[in-house]
């Protein structure tokens, strides 16, 4: 076989050149490293306002006048893998302050850290115990019969099943990358999934591992996640903001807290295994989420290069729910990039901020002249930017 | 030497010899002892237990002098003592004879071993090479360490065996998976060869990093095919199955070691959670309907 002939020459030469760079970039490593790094991640101020076992409630201090705060309040639900922190990297890049800034009366849910006590609570613990809790207090402390949801990756699918529980005490319900569909093999989650012998491993472990998890997510794409990441890291080693940003990044991706045994189980085998959530079929708290029963307004995100959730697992949703107001968004982006990139960053929190003032007026202008009847219309418009958008209000 | 020399010299003189001896000693004891003469006994007036005993011993050992005394039975305990090397040469023979029965055993199972090598062609190193050690262990190994255990430790014995067992299965599915996940890296190396001299026929490119670049891309096209396939979620399943079963040994090892200490286990923890948890979700439900 004849040796291909690389311009062996001019590559030295490059890399004579690079290598230069590579020095300058090292003597200025120490002064980065170890000079001041400020890395704070979840820095917007927020007081805590419920506790209940591990579980605490965020309540984010407004940063515009309150007469231009929305009145309805929106509770945000994180996932129970990683942390919520993940909504407030850093500032100025920051779905947080995003929401703030466009008048958004914000509560957070913070799971905490399960430890071994916490292994036996399911999902009807956390939809029908904590969850509903919560709603309760808000609805409790600002007034209302109903408040906004909002739901993020598994998060998202408790927001579903408490939609389609408790319809009577949600106004609008936003879902962002959240897995309702797990009859796909699109993700490698997916795929693995199958496969997974839950009891032997709840049995084993008790709790779900974060650091397991950690690993396998990990391992969906080694040659990014594990080599050029860190390539990309060397290469801007001198760069001060660089490397805060991505020590910030990686805080939030190796604090994962374990996911409690028994919701981790039904999890994987009613949703993972038997798909039964986006057939109405799956049981929590010996009742049957039927998604029918979801009628309020629901907005439905997720991105085109998801692999842990991809668009297939997001997309059924909107229709198999009971609302007529439903709205699809595509995002040109992963799983993570929607609450993170700068792209995403300018489209997404003023998208939910937006549409939820929409529905706020349509309210109040509802009061006043009773509304026409709706007819059903589907509306597919493709957003000026990049993102792809179905509208649905049937 | 004369006969009566050799009888003096023969176990037969020095049995008689301590046999006389011993009866004296425990003869002048008995006699001197104060239980002895029947008056010894307890404030309450009854005799003193330990006393008691001790008389019945002595009896006991008065009967068996005399009875040892006694010419055709010191005889036949004599035969006895005289075949003892006898019986001992036996005992030692037949362990010897056992002991060479399994080390042909172990002969000819390791023969087995080479043929399995050669049937996989060891020289190659694959993942056939892990197939070969997982049916080698499965077959020939795992089988001594759920022998059948016996006595009161039989139970803390079978658990260190099934330790042992899924230690070493872990170690053989951990290996085969870090072998699994190596390959797309090699193949990476090959692919990039060959996209070279395909390259080589227009422009190859000047700057490494496009090297690094076209590279990374390769790789990660192999993870992604190696990721989709059956054998790699087969190899995921064993390996995170083994690394399950290999837990659960372990905590039952741990168990055991800490029932000893002032310590809980996990099993302990474990039923306490769980009244509390069922009795916090029982108030949670009351203070509701409250």
């Amino acid at each position: 076989m004849a040796q291909p002939k690389i311009p062996i020459d001019l590559i030295l030469s490059k890399m004579a050149e690079d290598a230069g760079k590579a020095q300058a970039r090292a003597e200025k490593a120490p002064d980065v490293l170890l000079g001041p790094l400020d890395t704070q991640i979840a820095a917007t101020p927020y007081d805590v306002v419920y506790e209940e076992d591990r579980v605490k409630l965020k309540h984010y201090r407004p940063v515009i006048p309150t007469e231009a705060v929305l009145k309805t309040p929106l509770l945000v639900v994180y996932a129970l893998i990683n942390r919520e922190t993940m909504l407030d990297l850093q500032p100025g890049r920051s779905v947080v302050q995003n929401l703030l800034k466009d008048g958004i009366d914000l509560y957070m849910v913070d799971w905490g850290y399960p430890t071994r006590k916490d292994r036996y609570l399911s999902i009807d613990d956390h939809v029908n115990g904590y969850m509903d809790n919560i709603v309760d207090f808000i609805r409790k402390e600002h007034n209302l019969p109903k408040i906004n949801l909002m739901g993020i990756c598994m998060g998202g699918t408790f927001c579903v099943i408490y939609s389609a529980l408790h319809p009577e005490k949600i106004k609008n319900l936003t879902t962002t990358v959240t897995p309702t569909n797990f009859d796909t093999d699109q993700g490698l989650l997916h795929i693995w999934m199958k496969d997974v012998d839950v009891d032997r491993m709840v049995d084993a472990f008790g709790n779900m591992p974060g650091d397991m998890m950690n690993l396998g997510f990990l391992l969906l794409n080694p040659a990014r996640l594990m080599i050029d990441k860190y390539v990309g890291f060397a290469e801007n080693i001198g760069n001060k903001d660089f490397v805060e940003n991505f020590v910030r990044m990686e805080k939030w991706i190796f604090d994962s807290p374990d996911v409690p045994g028994e919701t981790f189980r039904q999890f994987v085998k009613d949703c993972y295994h038997k798909n039964l959530l986006i057939q109405s079929k799956m049981v929590v708290g010996g009742k049957r989420v039927d998604l029918k029963k979801i009628t309020m307004p629901l907005l439905n995100f997720y991105g085109k290069y998801d692999h842990l959730v991809p668009p297939a697992a997001c997309e059924v949703l909107t229709s198999k729910v009971g609302s007529k107001d439903t709205e699809d968004i595509c995002l040109d982006t992963g799983h993570i990039g929607i609450y993170v990139s700068s792209r995403c960053q300018r489209e997404f929190g003023p998208r939910i901020a937006g549409w939820l003032k929409e529905r706020e007026e349509e309210k109040k202008e509802s009061r006043v002249k009773k509304p026409p009847a709706r007819k059903a219309i589907k509306k597919k418009t493709n957003a000026k930017t990049k993102a792809s958008s179905k509208k649905s209000k049937k | 030497m004369n006969e009566q020399q050799q009888k003096n010299k023969g176990p037969e003189s020095l049995l008689e010899a301590w046999m006389k001896s011993s009866t004296e000693f425990w003869g002048s004891m008995a006699s001197k002892w104060p239980g002895a003469s029947g008056t010894a006994s307890s404030k309450r007036g009854d005799p003193v237990r330990v006393q008691e005993s001790m008389d019945s011993a002595l009896r006991m050992w008065q009967a068996l002098s005399s009875s040892l005394s006694d010419e055709g039975t010191r005889d036949s305990l004599l035969r006895g003592i005289n075949s003892f090397p006898e019986i001992l040469t036996k005992m030692i023979q037949t362990g010897w004879d056992r002991y060479f029965q399994m080390q042909q055993q172990w002969m000819e199972k390791t023969g087995k071993i080479e043929k399995r090598a050669e049937a996989y062609k060891f020289e190659d190193v694959d993942q056939d090479a892990f197939k070969a050690w997982n049916e080698i262990y499965e077959e020939e190994f795992r089988k001594f360490f759920y022998a059948p255990q016996l006595g009161l430790m039989r139970v803390y014995q079978e658990r260190a065996g099934r330790f042992t067992d899924k230690s070493n299965l872990f170690q053989g599915a951990i290996a085969e998976f870090m072998h699994l996940l190596y390959l797309p890296m090699e193949k990476s190396f090959n692919a990039m060869q060959e996209k070279l001299e395909d390259l080589a026929k227009e422009e190859l490119p000047e700057n490494p990093k496009d090297y690094y670049q076209m590279w990374l891309k390769i790789l990660e096209g192999h993870y992604m095919t190696l990721f989709k396939s059956q054998e790699y979620t087969q190899a995921l399943g064993k390996t995170l199955g083994s690394m399950e079963e290999f837990t659960m040994a372990r905590q039952e090892l741990l168990q055991d070691a800490l029932q000893s200490l002032p310590v809980a286990t996990d099993k302990d923890m474990d039923e306490l959670y769980k009244e509390l948890y069922e009795l916090k979700k029982r108030i949670k439900q009351l203070e509701k309907k409250a």
